[in-house]
C-alpha cells in the first residue's frame, strides 16, 4: 500500500476554467495523510513534466503517482519512471477539459465563473485518482519454470511451415501427424493457386522439399502416426501424452487443417449417380496423371446442395428437440455426472464457407483444361477471390479456353455418352444447356475440430475448445485482429482448422500462430499475460478461507483458467489465465482480488462519489462503468473529437464487464445515485468481447441484481447495459445524455440523503 | 420456365475475335459499367456488355446476328472506365472486322484483307493491272514517260519530243483504260454491297416487337432519310458520345472533314465523268461539241476551274482530315485502346491516296514526267484498292452501318429522333 502518493495536475489538461491552485488546496485538505506532494505544472506529458515527477520518486518523496493530465491510452511512453513506484492516470483532459458541458449544454468559455458541476466533478475524479492508489499493490507474479518446446498439431502444409518457423526461430518443436507420412491434403494436389508474387500463376505446392526440410531440421522431433491423446497442465508447464509417451511443452500450435465434407451433401447434384461427375479433389488426382476430357464443367454454385442440406438439418433438429422435450419427463437420478459428449458439427453450410476456395479451385481446374487445349466452363454463383488472388482470377480468366457465367445449376443428365448441364439465370440466358464431357463439384473444407475434441484437454471445462458450434466446428477467434487465439491460452490455432484458406495464406498463417506461441512463452517466463492484456504482471488471488465452493469462477472463466479439486474448491493457472477479472466479478463472497484491481478498489471509488441530496440542487448522479478495451477509447475519441456529454456521471473504467462485480452496484445505490451505465461490448452470436463472455456474463448477472434491488426498494431500470465498440464515437456521448435523460424522468434514487 | 437453350462455346471463333482486334475480350468480368457509361446504348438489352460474355463463350451465333455492333459508334468511354481494361469498343470494332470479313462474297478476299501478310498480294493485283496497261501504252507512245501536246482537233494528245508536257490522260487514256476498268470495279462493288447488305439484314436476329409504344414502325425509306440526314451528315450520335478530351474534338473534325472531302471528290469525279462522256456521246452523235462540256470535261482542267478548285480543297480536307485521326490514333492510351489491321489499312490507304493524288498534280505542274507518271501511277493503284476492296475493308462501314442504322430505325431498335430520348425527371 503507498503511503506518500504524489499528485500532478497538467495545468493543460483543465480546460478554461479549472484552477491547478484550488484543487491542489482541496487535495491537501481532504487527504493530507495519504498525499505527501501535489504539484502542478503547465505542460505535464513533455520530459520536463516527467523529470518533475521522476526528481521527486528519486528524492524518496513519493511512493505512488497520480497524473492528472491526459487519457491513460496517450503519453504512457512519457510517464514512465524508474524506481518502485506505482502510477495511477486521471483523466483530465478528455473526461473534464474536453467532456465537460454545463447542464444546458452549453460550453464553458475562458472567463466564465466555474460552475459547481465542474468543480464537483474534477474533485470527484481527483478523489477517485487519489483513493484507487490506496487500494493498490505491486503485482508479484509467479513466475513459473516453463518449458520453451513448441507442440505443432499436424504434419501437413500448415503444420510443418508451423515447424520450420518455430525451429528457424530457435525453439524446440515437437511434430504430430496422425498419417503415416508427412504432407498432409497438399500430396494429392497437382497444382496450387499461386504462393508468390505476381500471383498469376499456379505452381508446385513444393510439399516434397518442405517436408525433407523438417526431417532434416534437428530441433524438430517428428512423430508420425500418432495423435494427441491428453494435453494436461497450462501453458509453459503442459504435458502433452503423444502416442502414449509424455511430453513437456510449452505452446501449442493448432494445425490439424480439414476433412473433405461427406459427398452426400453432393447427391442433389448428381455425385453418386451420374458417371462423370467427380468432386474437385477427385479430378485434382485426374489431372495428376493427365486430361482426357475436352470439355469440363465446373460448378462453384452450391445452392441446390445447401438448400436440401439446411432441410434435412432442420428436419434433424426438430428430432432431436422432441426428443429432448421427451426425456425432460423422464426422473432424474440425483447427483448424475455430467458426461462429455462431443458433437459432431459438420454441416452443409461448410460448402458455404468453402465458396472461396471453391472459386479459385474452379478457375484453376479449369486451367488445366484449357492449358491441354479443352474447355473448361465455370458456373458460379459469386466469384469469391478476395485480395491478391484478384490477379489470378484475372490471369485465369484470360485463357481463351476458360469460359465464365453466373448461374443457377438446374439439372444434369446423361445424353449420348455424354452429359447435359441445365443451369437458370445465366449471363448467357435465362435458361441454358451446354453439352459436356464432365461435371466438377466443389467441396466443403470441414475442420477436424468439427469431427472430433482434437486437443483433449484435461480442463474442468472439457476437453474441446468451447463453443465451437458458433463457428461451425472452425476454431476460429472471431476477431479480425487477434486471428489465431482460441479459447485456450496457449493454443493457437492456424490454417483451414480455424478458416478455409488458400496454402499461401495458410503458409503465412503458420508463421503468426507460432509468433503467438513464442510470445506465450516469452510473457509467461517473465509473469506477464499474453493478449489482450499483454505484459501485465496482476493475476487473481483467492482468499480460500472464505470460499463457499459455489463453482461460479471454475464455470464461468473464458479460458477455463481454473479447475477445482473434488470438493470443488477452484484451482487457479495463473499460466492459463488472461487477467480479464472475470471470476472476480462472478465471486459472490468477493474471495478472488488482484493487487492492482480488486473489488474493494472500485468500492471505495463508487463510494467516494459526491451525490447531492437532492436532485433538484445538484443535478442527479450517475455512474458508468466502462470497458477499458472498447467503451472507454471510444469515449477518448468523442472528446478528441468535440464531443461533450452530461456533467453528472462518473466513469470508471474497468477491465472488462465480466469484472463487474455487483456489490458495486448495490454500494452506488445505497449511497444514492440515480443510476448505473455499463458501458461494455457487443455479445451475442457476433461477440466483440476481448474476453469473449464478459459482457454476456454481466447482462446476465444485471438479471440476479435486479431481484437484490427490487428487495432494497430501488427501480432495477436504474441499471442499464448498453453496446457499444471502439468505433461507436459518434454514438457513445449520445448513449450517456439519453441516459441520464432517462434517469430524470425516473426520477431520485429513494436512498438519495440518506 | 422457358425452355432452355443448348449453346454452342466456340474455342476457335473466341481466338479469332482476338486476332482481328478483340485480344483483351477476355478479361471482361461482367460488372456492366460499359452498358451503364454508354451514352447511346439503349435502355432494353444494352450493348456491349452482353456482346462480351457471348464473345468469351465463342457464342458465334448470336454474335454474327448481332444488329447491335453497328449501332456503336466506337467513342471508347466503355474502354476508358472498364476496371479490367476489356476494352468493350475494340471488341465491338473487331466485331465489326469480323463482319466485313464474312458478310461479303467472295470471301477468300475477306480473309485477304483481315491480314497483314496478304497485303503484297492485294497490291499486286492493281499493280499489275495498271503496269501492263503502262507497258502496251509504251509500246503505242514509243515512251514510258511521254511528253504531250494537244492534237489538232483540239481533244486528242500527241506524244512531242520537245516543249510538251506531262498529261497522264495521255498515257492512261480516260475513254479505254481508266474509265472501264474503274465502271467495272465500281459496279463489281456496288454489286457486292448489295449483295453483302442483303445478307447482313437478312442475318440480324432481332425480334420484330422492338415497335415503340403504338406508333407503326418507319419505313425503310423514312428510316434511312433520317439516317442519313439526322445522323450521318452531322454526326450527331458522336456528339452525344462525348466530345470532352482532345481525342473527342480530332476523331469528330477528322472523320467530318474527311467524310465532305470524300463527297467533294465524289462531285468532282462525276462531274467531270458526266461532261466527259456527255461531250463524247454528243460528238459520236452530232459530231459537234458544246463548250461547257468540254470546259469540265476534258482533263487537266485548268487551276482556276471551280470543279478543279473543288478538287484542290477537297484534297486538301481529305489530308487534313486523315491527318487528324491518325494523331487521334497514335495517341491513343494503348491500356485503353488498340488498334488493329483494319485500322491501319485504311488510315494508311487513305494517306496513300491523298498524298500520291496532290503529288500526282504538283509533279505534273512541274513537268517532270520521270516522277509524275510512277506517281500517278501509285495514286492509280491506290484507288483502286480503295474501292475494289471497300466491301471488305472498315471503309465498307460507310454502307453496313447506314444500312444497320436504317434497319434498326425501321424495326424500333433505336429511336427516330422526333420521339423522346432518354429523359430523368428529379
Amino acid at each position: 500500500m503507498p503511503e506518500k502518493i504524489g499528485v500532478y495536475i497538467d495545468e493543460s489538461c483543465l480546460g478554461p476554467v479549472l484552477q491547478a491552485g484550488a484543487l491542489a488546496e482541496f487535495v491537501k485538505g481532504r487527504f493530507g495523510k495519504e498525499v505527501s506532494v501535489v504539484r502542478s505544472h503547465p505542460r505535464l506529458n513533455t520530459p520536463d513534466g516527467q523529470k518533475l515527477i521522476q526528481a521527486d520518486i528519486d528524492a524518496g518523496d513519493v511512493d505512488a503517482v497520480c497524473i492528472c493530465s491526459t487519457s491513460p491510452r496517450y503519453d504512457s511512453d512519457i510517464f514512465t519512471f524508474t524506481g518502485n513506484v506505482l502510477v495511477d492516470r486521471v483523466n483530465f483532459r478528455e473526461f473534464i477539459a474536453k467532456g465537460y458541458k454545463n447542464p444546458d449544454g452549453s460550453v464553458l468559455k475562458t472567463g466564465d465563473a466555474l460552475p459547481e458541476e465542474l468543480k464537483l466533478m474534477a474533485e470527484d475524479y481527483l478523489k477517485m485518482g487519489i483513493l484507487k492508489l490506496t487500494k493498490m499493490d505491486h503485482p508479484a507474479p509467479e513466475i513459473p519454470d516453463g518449458t520453451k518446446t513448441i507442440l505443432v498439431l499436424g504434419g501437413g502444409w500448415t503444420g510443418l511451415n508451423a515447424a520450420l518457423s518455430a525451429a528457424t526461430a530457435g525453439f524446440d518443436v515437437v511434430l504430430v501427424e496422425k498419417d503415416a507420412q508427412l504432407g498432409g491434403k497438399a500430396l494429392n494436389l497437382y497444382k496450387s493457386f499461386p504462393l508468390s508474387a505476381p500471383w498469376t500463376d499456379t505452381e508446385d505446392t513444393g510439399i516434397e522439399k518442405l517436408v525433407q526440410a523438417v526431417q532434416a531440421n534437428a530441433k524438430i522431433t517428428v512423430k508420425l502416426g500418432k495423435t494427441l491423446e491428453k494435453l494436461d497442465g497450462a501453458p509453459g508447464m503442459y504435458i502433452a501424452t503423444i502416442g502414449g509417451e509424455d511430453v513437456a511443452v510449452g505452446s501449442v500450435v493448432l494445425a490439424t487443417g480439414w476433412d473433405p465434407i461427406s459427398t452426400k451433401y453432393l447427391e442433389p447434384l448428381g455425385y453418386g449417380k451420374i458417371k462423370n461427375v467427380v468432386t474437385s479433389a477427385e479430378f485434382e488426382k485426374l489431372a495428376k496423371q493427365g486430361l482426357g476430357a475436352k470439355r469440363v464443367a465446373f460448378i462453384a454454385d452450391v445452392a441446390v446442395c445447401v438448400e436440401a442440406g439446411l432441410k434435412e438439418e432442420a428436419a434433424k433438429a426438430e428430432a432431436e428437440l422432441a426428443a429432448a422435450e421427451a426425456a425432460k419427463d423422464a426422473p432424474k437420478e440425483e447427483g448424475e455426472e455430467k458426461v462429455f459428449v462431443f458433437k459432431d458439427l459438420e454441416s452443409c453450410k461448410h460448402l458455404c464457407y468453402s465458396s472461396e476456395l471453391n472459386s479459385l479451385a474452379a478457375l484453376k481446374q479449369a486451367g488445366y483444361v484449357a492449358d491441354a487445349g479443352g474447355m473448361g466452363l465455370i458456373f458460379y454463383d459469386h466469384m469469391m477471390v478476395p485480395g491478391i488472388n484478384e490477379r489470378y482470377y484475372k490471369a485465369a480468366q484470360d485463357k481463351p479456353g476458360v469460359m465464365l457465367t453466373k448461374g443457377t445449376i438446374s439439372g444434369i443428365r446423361e445424353e449420348g455418352g455424354g452429359l447435359v448441364l441445365l443451369a437458370q439465370d445465366t449471363l448467357l440466358g435465362e435458361s441454358i444447356e451446354v453439352a459436356v464431357d464432365m461435371v466438377v463439384l466443389p467441396t466443403g473444407i470441414v475442420p477436424t475440430t468439427a469431427h472430433g475434441p482434437v486437443m483433449n484437454f484435461t480442463y474442468r471445462q472439457g476437453p474441446a475448445f468451447p463453443e465451437l458450434e458458433l463457428f461451425n466446428g472452425f476454431a476460429d477467434s472471431n476477431y479480425i485482429c487477434f486471428p489465431y487465439e482460441t479459447r485456450r491460452t496457449g493454443v493457437y490455432a492456424a490454417g483451414c482448422v480455424r478458416q478455409p484458406m488458400t496454402m499461401a495464406t495458410a503458409r503465412d498463417d503458420a508463421q503468426g500462430a507460432v509468433l503467438k506461441a513464442i510470445q506465450c512463452i516469452s510473457s509467461l517466463n517473465r509473469g506477464m499475460a499474453v493478449h489482450p492484456r499483454s505484459g501485465d504482471k496482476s493475476y487473481p488471488k483467492f482468499n480460500f478461507v472464505r470460499c463457499t465452493q459455489c463453482k461460479r469462477c471454475t464455470e464461468e472463466c473464458p479460458f477455463g483458467a481454473l479447475d477445482d479439486d473434488p470438493k470443488g474448491t477452484p484451482m487457479p493457472n495463473p499460466t492459463r489465465c488472461r487477467r480479464c477479472g472475470t471470476c472476480m466479478g462472478a465471486c459472490p463472497e468477493r474471495v478472488i482480488s488482484f493487487d492492482n484491481y480488486n473489488v474493494d478498489m472500485i468500492g471505495t471509488m463508487v463510494k467516494c462519489i459526491e451525490v447531492p441530496p437532492k436532485i433538484d440542487q445538484g443535478g442527479p448522479r450517475a455512474i458508468i462503468l466502462a470497458c477499458e478495451n472498447d467503451a472507454y477509447p471510444a469515449l477518448d475519441m468523442a472528446a478528441m473529437r468535440g464531443t461533450r456529454w452530461s456533467p453528472y456521471v462518473r466513469i470508471i473504467p474497468v477491465r472488462c464487464l465480466g469484472s463487474v462485480n455487483t456489490i458495486w452496484i448495490a454500494d452506488a445505490m445505497s449511497k444514492g445515485t440515480d443510476g448505473v451505465l455499463l458501458l461494455g461490448c457487443k455479445y451475442g452470436e457476433d461477440y466483440q468481447c476481448h474476453f469473449v463472455k464478459g459482457s454476456e456474463l454481466c447482462n446476465r448477472r444485471m438479471v440476479n441484481v435486479a431481484d437484490s434491488l427490487k428487495r432494497l426498494g430501488v427501480e432495477p431500470e436504474r441499471v442499464v447495459q448498453q453496446q457499444v465498440a471502439i468505433d461507436d464515437y459518434a454514438e457513445a456521448p449520445r448513449i450517456i445524455d439519453e441516459f441520464m435523460d432517462y434517469i430524470l424522468k425516473l426520477g431520485p434514487n429513494p436512498f438519495k440523503g440518506y | 420456365m422457358s425452355n432452355p437453350v443448348r449453346i454452342q462455346p466456340d474455342l476457335q471463333f473466341v481466338k479469332d475475335l482476338q486476332e482481328v482486334g478483340g485480344d483483351t475480350l477476355k478479361r471482361c468480368y461482367q460488372c456492366a459499367t460499359c452498358s451503364v457509361a454508354c451514352p447511346i446504348s439503349p435502355a432494353e438489352n444494352p450493348y456491349p456488355r452482353k456482346e462480351m460474355i457471348w464473345a468469351q463463350w465463342g457464342l458465334k451465333d448470336k454474335l454474327v446476328n448481332d444488329i447491335d455492333i453497328w449501332l456503336c459508334h466506337n467513342c471508347g468511354t466503355c474502354s476508358d472506365l472498364c476496371p479490367r481494361g476489356a476494352k468493350p469498343g475494340d471488341l465491338l470494332a473487331a466485331l465489326r472486322n469480323m463482319a466485313y470479313r464474312k458478310v461479303a462474297e467472295p470471301a477468300v478476299v475477306g480473309e485477304w484483307m483481315s491480314s497483314a501478310k496478304y497485303l503484297p498480294l492485294l497490291i499486286a493485283i492493281p499493280a499489275v493491272i495498271w503496269l501492263i496497261i503502262w507497258i502496251i501504252r509504251a509500246g503505242f507512245l514509243g515512251t514510258y514517260f511521254p511528253l504531250f501536246a494537244l492534237g489538232a482537233d483540239g481533244h486528242s494528245w500527241e506524244v512531242v519530243k520537245e516543249g510538251g508536257k506531262v498529261v497522264f490522260g495521255g498515257l492512261f487514256p480516260g475513254d479505254f483504260t481508266i474509265d472501264p476498268i474503274f465502271t467495272a470495279t465500281f459496279l463489281f462493288m456496288v454489286y457486292t454491297f448489295y449483295k453483302g447488305v442483303k445478307r447482313l439484314i437478312a442475318s440480324f436476329d432481332v425480334p420484330k416487337t422492338f415497335a415503340i409504344a403504338g406508333a407503326p414502325n418507319p419505313s425503310i425509306l423514312v428510316a434511312l432519310k433520317e439516317t442519313v440526314l439526322c445522323e450521318i451528315a452531322s454526326h450527331s450520335k458522336w456528339k452525344q458520345c462525348g466530345e470532352e478530351t482532345e481525342g473527342d474534338q480530332q476523331k469528330f473534325t477528322g472523320h467530318l472533314t474527311l467524310m465532305y472531302s470524300f463527297v467533294a471528290l465524289m462531285i468532282v469525279t462525276g462531274v467531270i465523268a458526266g461532261a466527259h462522256w456527255g461531250g463524247n456521246i454528243l460528238r459520236w452523235l452530232t459530231g459537234a461539241s458544246l463548250g461547257i462540256l468540254d470546259f469540265f470535261g476534258h482533263t487537266p482542267l485548268n487551276l482556276w476551274n471551280p470543279i478543279k478548285l473543288l478538287a484542290i480543297v477537297g484534297a486538301v480536307l481529305f489530308v487534313y482530315g486523315i491527318a487528324k485521326l491518325t494523331t487521334r490514333r497514335l495517341n491513343q492510351n494503348a491500356k485503353k485502346h488498340g488498334s488493329s489491321w483494319y485500322d491501319w489499312y485504311l488510315v494508311g490507304l487513305i494517306w496513300t491516296v491523298g498524298l500520291s493524288g496532290i503529288f500526282s498534280m504538283l509533279l505534273r505542274l512541274a513537268n517532270v514526267p520521270l516522277l509524275a507518271y510512277p506517281m500517278y501511277y501509285v495514286h492509280l493503284v491506290s484507288v483502286w484498292m480503295l474501292f475494289a476492296y471497300l466491301p471488305w475493308s472498315k471503309l465498307g462501314h460507310l454502307v453496313y452501318r447506314t444500312a444497320a442504322l436504317t434497319y434498326a430505325r425501321h424495326i424500333g431498335r433505336i429511336p427516330m429522333q422526333t420521339k423522346e430520348e432518354k429523359t430523368f425527371v428529379l
